[in-house]
């Protein structure tokens, strides 16, 4: 049942006025979610292929005695710790794969106000913090009503169209009445609402039978440099609000020799789905044109889509959230999601996006976390829980 | 020539992943009234210490109590290495602060002597500072046959070493002193020690009342030395050792290795002499022995090498007749 404003203020003052000791207090038990992070961040689990570091979560989960430790058909990892009540669920999901291609080296140097290396931002430090909430409440003497549902989620990022998130929502057994993402990047980060995304690739090929005698013929190199040009034209508008980004070109090997074969990846956002279908059609009719006037072979593939989706700025646990960040010294600054947050949203579940400290060289092999704001990162996760725990996020 | 694996090696090699159940092994500690000191010698090791001091000591002493006591023993560093380490929770001492009436002398095994007086466990666990890949197995993997088998003094680690370049990780087999000049040694002069598969790995476990009996050197020979005195005075069943996986490490340089060599050698002639193996030198063994893991099995191949010898080819009338006529 939804509580009257003044009835929340009373309940959510004292949790703001906690916010000082929990901060203390988790620099001084830090050391152990640390520890999870960098465990966790040296084991290569790159979109598609999470298994090693998942099966790592769903035995820290056994270790911390939850309920239900499982890992199911989409390999994600779950488990429940419960409420003194039960009689309802909170969601806390952070992905469990990263950018990086098992090949490169997965270590984490640990100086002693900084960790390095590729993932730790992105999200090692997330999943470890999801894994050390049930000691992060005991330490703090926290008892929730609500069961807390714990998620390192798969297929999230790339090609991946939020598989994991989407096939734990549709299987869940214990349905939940809000949800948090958890991402170690970056302090002060607050999602309510989901982009309009479409990501694909575009392929180009000579053919086989390809005349280089025509006017005009070139390389794949070439060809997809004339195709990019052709895409730069496609009209961008500016409200509502929208993006494309081309984010990746491949083509050639050699120093001499024409390639027969280039790929493009791209992704639009925007806060229209409209926008986004109308793009999608554009680009079908450059790559078709293209290819007739070329003689090359264009195609295009969509690898992830998904609608926009929000929550109110006004709801309440929005309003909690910008609460409780500003009480714990942190800037909010909205970021619309293109992440698991969409399918938490679309699935019906009141949801933001948190991220848990300052970051540098986000996706590079040195991204690198800073600990001094951590503490306040992760305050701020417990504090908008139990928040939550307690009905004041609820409309 | 390939011969059957050996009851010791059988007996005595062990997987970390044998000892995955720490609770057990921190109740069997606990029935034994065991207690276990681990120890980090260090010399600017800012770069890695950080890591294996969080993440040991958390695991080891806060999540399952195996470890009782840690301490980061440093050589004098110039860099923030006790500065990171003491942040992370370790007990952090100067060598030379340590029984200061002997005097200080520079080198990892000054400190791990050290550590025998400074720490009060009943086992200690020594682990080198420059382990980029450390993991709980690089100790609970050392310390648990000891804490299991009672007749076991002395546990050594053994691994993969990929070596760490720049450009990323390449394999490297033992360890190329061991390879080059350990292994063949003890294959010529103490041909049971060969089985001990990476004699010199930085990593190990023993009681304390095997390490107050026998000396230190302060440099590149003390864990040769170890092994060979622990030898002379307790055989190979005294000894186990252990399989950690992957260590990853820096790569040093060929100059630095032979610096190495140059310490081991000087260690390990002494105890020839000191046994009397120089003065009554026994018929060189001619049988050479290495290792194989295959499907997480140790095998130990022993290939003969008979260093034939030709006399000069001045001595051969063949020769000489050819000479003659040319």
């Amino acid at each position: 049942m939804p509580i009257e404003q003044i009835d929340r203020e009373s309940l959510l003052n004292p949790l703001l006025e906690d916010i000082p000791r929990k901060i203390e207090k988790i620099h001084k038990i830090r050391d152990f979610f640390l520890t999870d992070a960098v465990l966790l961040g040296e084991i290569p689990s790159p979109t598609f292929a999470e298994e090693n570091r998942i099966r790592v979560v769903a035995d820290r989960f056994r270790e911390n005695g939850l309920h239900n430790p499982t890992i199911d058909e989409f390999g994600n990892a779950s488990a429940v710790l419960p409420g003194s009540e039960g009689q309802s669920s909170i969601l806390i999901m952070a992905h469990a794969d990263c950018v990086f291609s098992p090949e490169i080296r997965h270590e984490i140097q640990v100086g002693s106000d900084f960790m390095t290396g590729p993932g730790i931002a992105d999200n090692a430090l997330g999943l470890a913090t999801v894994i050390s909430l049930p000691r992060l409440l005991e330490e703090l003497n926290i008892q929730l009503k609500d069961n807390l549902i714990l998620v390192a989620n798969t297929k999230s990022l790339g090609r991946a169209n939020l598989e994991g998130a989407h096939g734990f929502l549709e299987t869940m057994s214990l349905p939940a009445k809000a949800g948090i993402c958890v991402e170690g990047s970056t302090l002060g980060r607050l999602s309510y609402s989901g982009l309009g995304t479409l990501r694909g690739e575009i392929t180009l090929q000579i053919p086989s039978d390809y005349d280089w005698m025509r006017f005009g013929a070139a390389g794949a190199i070439s060809q997809l440099t004339g195709l990019v040009n052709h895409i730069r034209e496609i009209p961008i508008p500016k409200e509502p609000k929208t993006k494309l980004v081309l984010g990746g070109l491949k083509c050639g090997s050699s120093y001499n020799t024409s390639p027969k074969q280039g790929n493009l990846k791209f992704e639009i956002t925007s806060e229209e789905d409209e926008v986004i279908g109308s793009m999608e059609s554009q680009l079908n009719e450059i790559c078709e044109q293209f290819s007739a006037e070329t003689g090359t072979h264009v195609s295009m593939e969509i690898v992830a889509k998904r609608k926009k989706c929000s929550i109110a700025f006004t709801h309440p646990l929005v309003k909690t959230t910008r609460s409780v960040m500003q009480e714990a010294g942190i800037t909010p600054q909205v970021d619309p999601s293109t992440g698991d947050l969409n399918a938490l949203i679309l699935g019906g579940l009141p949801a933001v996006t948190v991220g848990l400290t300052t970051v540098e060289n986000l996706r590079e092999i040195n991204e690198t976390i800073q600990l001094a704001p951590l503490c306040s990162g992760i305050t701020q996760l417990i504090t908008l829980i139990e928040a939550i725990d307690q009905g004041i996020c609820e409309e | 020539m390939i011969k059957q694996e050996e009851s010791w090696l059988d007996r005595n090699t062990f997987h970390h992943s044998a000892f995955w159940d720490l609770i057990k092994l921190v109740k069997e500690k606990e029935k034994k009234g065991l207690k276990i000191s681990l120890c980090i010698p260090t010399l600017n090791e800012e770069k890695t210490i950080g890591k294996e001091v969080l993440i040991l000591r958390s695991e080891l002493m806060d999540r399952y109590p195996l470890v009782d006591e840690f301490a980061v023993i440093d050589s004098g560093s110039e860099d923030r290495t006790l500065e990171v380490a003491s942040n992370y929770g370790a007990d952090v001492y100067l060598a030379s602060e340590i029984l200061p009436e002997v005097g200080n002398k520079r080198g990892k095994g000054e400190n791990l002597w050290k550590a025998i007086h400074q720490l009060k466990g009943d086992i200690i666990c020594y682990v080198d500072a420059d382990i980029s890949n450390i993991h709980p197995r690089f100790v609970y993997g050392l310390v648990a046959p000891l804490i299991q088998r009672d007749e076991i003094s002395y546990v050594k680690a053994f691994y993969d070493r990929p070596l760490n370049y720049s450009s990323g990780l390449r394999p490297s087999g033992g360890g190329r002193v061991t390879e080059i000049l350990i292994r063949p040694l003890f294959a010529l002069f103490y041909p049971e020690l060969s089985h001990i598969i990476q004699p010199l790995s930085g990593e190990y476990a023993a009681r304390r009342d095997v390490l107050e009996k026998i000396p230190f050197p302060i440099g590149y020979g003390v864990e040769t030395s170890h092994i060979l005195d622990l030898y002379a005075l307790h055989g190979l069943e005294t000894f186990a050792q252990t399989d950690l996986d992957r260590r990853v490490h820096r790569n040093q340089t060929t100059n630095a290795l032979g610096k190495m060599s140059f310490g081991i050698l000087q260690t390990f002639f002494n105890r020839l002499h000191q046994q009397g193996k120089l003065d009554r030198m026994p018929d060189l063994e001619t049988f050479y022995r290495r290792f194989e893991v295959e499907d997480g099995n140790y095998r130990q191949l022993v290939q003969e090498v008979v260093e034939e010898e030709r006399p000069p080819m001045i001595e051969i009338k063949g020769y000489r007749n050819r000479q003659d006529a040319s």
